[in-house]
């Protein structure tokens, strides 16, 4: 590797016009031909800092120095045409294309295909080192041939610097080997990588260097190698991960009933052999990463996943595998996409929240009484304590956390015995989502049994008295709440608990909770 | 326009503003134009009871139809058969009356149509096809069924039972009691009925139908309106009273809106969307079935390609009324206004005699013309909706901003416009 970085980033600031200051002062240096590695969490200023570099957005401070000077790009084509190109999640290919024609995409030229173009796609494909068919139409490819194909696509382009965001989030473990092998192989021909994951495992085994970023600054620029899975653990939470304000988490009574029995729930979206119960009372926090099945246990639970094969009971009588049959058996759905799966974003909110229990709001199970229905609706306003003009507005109209309460409302008066919540409080502001914590655990206390999915586990374990461990589609693990740490739920969400055996059982640290799962039964 | 212009305290009622009622507004316009325009020519009197009998005889298919094409649109369908379909019905009725006996025959017709509707249901929410095309192949594949039933001959109604049997369903007429004395009894009934319901006499709500109720009633042994109703016009009216009553009203009308107005919401809060998304396609074929048996009626016979590009008619008299192609939006008696301003058209065309040329030109320029108008008093809501979600939410608005929409002056929108079309 050369001293000189390829891209360096000093002190750069980013603040938005309303005010939002989403970067405060990142550092990095790039060198030529390595992989570096790129951490954070949600908001720390990942995606901002990569729509910088890329040239999406303005700096509003600080130097971007490529190859030596300094650089401002005007749009991302600069950023492209001086060799950055950028990887996103969702790979932006032509579907209807083939492989060739996607590749170069923005060449210039009268005709769709030359020889001059096979014979530079032939070219590519040997540094690569990966064969694909350059006639194959992209939409019958796999999600990692299509990555393959993004990643010959800026190699086309002349890029230095390959940024990858997330690029194995939806891939299989065969197919998540292929890019690894595609990305060291031109790193050593010197192409350099800026990888995004949140794997920390993927970190470790792909990276040179590794920065880590939070609130907007650089905490952590080291050497993978000098690293360790603590130090990366709190660099990005950035605490000792002590001061987790838990929840009187007294539990619930263990004689209380189970109201929620899952057993054997399994899915073509690859959830296998997912058996859990829920007490009375209990709040059961389920963690797991992106990609790790935790929404589709939800989703199957719930009965919308037609592949789903399994019994869910509640209070006793097997629920029929129908979102209808979930609804009228008492289970409530809060869905992970607000404004496309929990609302309708025209109809008014006395009309979102009468929607699930409409016959018995209705004369006759037809003609609905709208004075009732609106009546409900000031009640859910009032009980909990949305910012509306009144019920007649529309949910579109409303914040992300009011948004959120509303959804909540369509389920709250009515016969509900199981909550199934998935990211309740995301995109949703502090005092709101102190107000939502505070609704869910008011939930547990009459009774209900609670099932809360949250990708931030400080969160989850302020909530949750019990969680389980997903990863791969299978649960992994089971804590009690208050004898576990966000970090422990982390490593083992990471798959970095139990390095050897893989996520094949449930590892052994987890002794307590066989005996816990035993005197259950 | 006038009253997104005007920023103060008064605002038009949601139910009167362009983006809501500009088919009203559009037909009031036209029936004006032609009323002027026929006047200063000396020719009959347009609004006289002959001409708008007639109006609505002629409007009775086009506006079945676009009542039920209403409907699978607001389900977030789409549905190019129903032309095929009527053809089909009339002519399987036609055709097998003569063996099985007219009534049989009619109700196998519209079992043939329910039959198309239930496929194209099926086959677009259960196998997932988009309705547009599924419905496009329906279209061919019924006219191709209709010239193979009829050997691509005309179909003529036998004499006797049959022809008997038609005139039972189509032949009828009644001449109407005095509208004036009619209407304003209507008016009466309704404020009444909110002045009782909201207890408060005063409010114009109640005071504006009372007081014009009485004047009506009071006037109407001077005023005298009367106009002979055909039996197929009854058709009409009690299926849009009643589509319109189960759309506003009921458990039914809630959930299909809801459907259409976000899929996978609804589904989440326990509604049977396939369900009701098939069912408007059922009845969007049963109802061309019959409108099919009814136009073979009056002409005794069915040409197998008639009622051709019927669809397409009844398609634009809902984007006239405001239906939304993409669901969950819309209004059958707005629907149905706008079937009214088609017919009005070409019935102006006729008594102005105005070259027919013309007509199939103009049709168009309205059409796109109404759209364009639903397209940006939509847009101009949603920006606004933005405007207000990004000043900061410091509690409740203050007084008078625009934040409280549609919503806040007109505290019970609904008696109007269903309360689902407010939104997009």
């Amino acid at each position: 590797m050369s001293d000189d970085p390829l891209l360096l980033l000093d002190g750069v600031t980013k603040t938005f016009p309303n005010g939002t200051q989403a970067l405060r002062g990142v550092s990095l240096a790039v060198r030529p031909g390595s992989v570096h590695g790129l951490v954070g969490a949600n908001g720390a200023g990942k995606s901002t800092l990569v729509k910088i570099i890329s040239g999406a957005h303005q700096p509003t401070g600080g130097v971007l120095r490529w190859t030596g000077q300094d650089r401002r790009w005007r749009d991302p084509g600069a950023a492209r045409q001086a060799g950055i190109a950028t990887i996103h999640q969702h790979v932006p290919l032509v579907p209807t294309l083939t492989v060739i024609e996607n590749v170069f995409l923005d060449r210039r030229g009268a005709w769709r295909m030359t020889a001059a173009l096979r014979a530079e796609f032939a070219a590519l494909v040997d540094r690569l080192g990966y064969r694909i068919d350059p006639d194959a139409v992209v939409a019958d490819l796999p999600i990692g041939s299509r990555q393959m194909v993004a990643v010959l696509q800026a190699l086309a382009a002349g890029a230095q610097l390959v940024i990858m965001d997330e690029p194995t989030a939806s891939l299989s473990e065969q197919e998540r080997r292929v890019v690894f092998d595609a990305v060291r192989r031109l790193s050593a021909q010197g192409t350099a990588f800026l990888y995004i994951s949140h794997f920390f495992d993927e970190i470790f085994e792909l990276t040179d260097r590794v920065t880590v970023v939070r609130d907007g600054t650089t905490v952590l620029d080291e050497a993978t190698e000098t690293v360790t899975e603590g130090m990366l653990v709190r660099a990005v939470t950035g605490r000792e991960l002590l001061a987790v304000e838990r929840a009187d988490t007294a539990g619930p009574d263990p004689g209380a009933p189970v109201v929620l029995d899952v057993a054997d729930l399994s899915s073509a979206v690859g959830l296998r052999d997912v058996s859990f119960q829920v007490r009375a009372g209990e709040i059961l926090g389920i963690a797991g990463l992106l990609g790790s099945g935790r929404s589709e246990i939800l989703r199957a639970v719930f009965g919308d996943d037609p592949s789903a094969a399994g019994t869910v009971r509640v209070n006793g009588a097997e629920v029929g595998r129908s979102a209808r049959a979930a609804v009228a058996a008492g289970v409530a759905y809060v869905p992970e996409d607000r404004a496309g799966q929990g609302l309708h974003g025209g109809l008014p909110i006395w009309q979102n929240v009468s929607l699930p229990d409409l016959a018995r709001l209705s004369r006759g199970r037809l003609v609905p009484r709208t004075a009732d229905e609106r009546a409900l609706a000031g009640r859910a306003v009032a009980d909990l304590g949305i910012v509306t003009p009144g019920v007649e507005a529309v949910p579109g109209e409303l914040s992300g956390g009011n948004a959120q309460k509303v959804v909540f409302a369509k389920w709250m008066y009515a016969d509900t015995h199981v909550w199934l919540l998935d990211e309740p409080t995301a995109g949703v502001d502090v005092g709101a989502k102190a107000d939502l914590l505070r609704l869910i655990r008011q939930f547990a206390a009459q009774g209900k049994a609670v099932v809360i999915v949250c990708g931030e586990f400080e969160e989850l374990l302020s909530a949750a008295t019990r969680v389980l461990v997903v990863r791969g589609g299978r649960i992994v693990a089971e804590r009690q709440a208050p004898r576990t740490t966000e970090e422990e739920l982390l490593m083992l969400a990471h798959g970095l608990w139990t390095e050897p055996s893989g996520p094949e059982q449930a590892p052994e640290p987890s002794d307590p909770n066989e005996e816990e799962m035993s005197h259950e039964r | 326009m006038s009253a997104e212009a005007t920023p103060g305290r008064w605002r038009l009622p949601a139910a009167l503003r362009l983006g809501n009622a500009g088919v009203v507004y559009a037909f009031a316009l036209l029936v004006t134009v032609l009323a002027i325009a026929s006047q200063a020519q000396g020719r009959v009197s347009y609004l006289g009871p002959t001409n708008v009998a007639n109006i609505l005889d002629q409007s009775t298919l086009i506006g079945i139809l676009a009542i039920t094409t209403t409907i699978v649109l607001i389900s977030g369908n789409f549905d190019l058969s129903v032309g095929a379909v009527a053809a089909l019905g009339a002519a399987v009725c036609l055709s097998l009356s003569d063996s099985i006996g007219f009534w049989p025959a009619l109700a196998l017709a519209l079992a043939t149509g329910a039959l198309v509707g239930l496929f194209n249901g099926v086959v677009v929410q259960y196998v997932g096809i988009n309705a547009f095309i599924v419905t496009l192949g329906t279209m061919t594949a019924v006219r191709g069924i209709v010239l193979i039933v009829t050997d691509g001959r005309t179909v003529t109604a036998p004499d006797g039972a049959a022809r008997e049997g038609l005139r039972a369903i189509d032949g009828g007429a009644w001449v109407t009691p005095n509208l004036y004395l009619l209407a304003g009894l209507v008016l009466l009934a309704a404020g009444i009925w909110r002045a009782a319901r909201t207890r408060r006499w005063r409010a114009p709500r109640a005071l504006v139908p009372l007081v014009a109720g009485v004047a009506l009633v009071a006037a109407s042994p001077a005023l005298i309106f009367t106009i002979r109703i055909t039996q197929r016009t009854l058709y009409l009216l009690v299926l849009a009273a009643v589509a319109a009553w189960v759309l506003r009203y009921t458990t039914i009308g809630r959930r299909l809106y809801a459907s259409g107005g976000n899929a996978e919401a609804a589904r989440l809060s326990g509604i049977a969307v396939d369900r009701y998304r098939v069912v408007a396609f059922v009845l969007n074929g049963t109802a061309a079935a019959f409108i099919g048996v009814l136009y073979a009626a009056r002409l005794g016979s069915i040409n197998p390609t008639g009622l051709s590009g019927f669809e397409l008619t009844a398609l634009a008299a809902a984007i006239l009324g405001g239906t939304s192609l993409f669901g969950g939006l819309g209004s059958v008696a707005k629907s149905l206004v706008g079937a009214l301003i088609l017919v009005t058209l070409k019935n102006g065309f006729n008594i102005l005699n105005l070259g027919a040329n013309w007509q199939g030109l103009v049709e168009g320029v309205v059409l796109i013309v109404a759209a364009g108008v639903y397209t940006v008093s939509l847009r101009r809501r949603q920006t606004r909706r933005i405007r207000e979600v990004e000043t900061p939410p410091t509690g409740s608005g203050p007084p008078g901003t625009p934040d409280t929409g549609e919503a806040g002056e007109a505290g019970d929108p609904p008696a109007k416009v269903p309360a689902a079309q407010k939104g997009d």
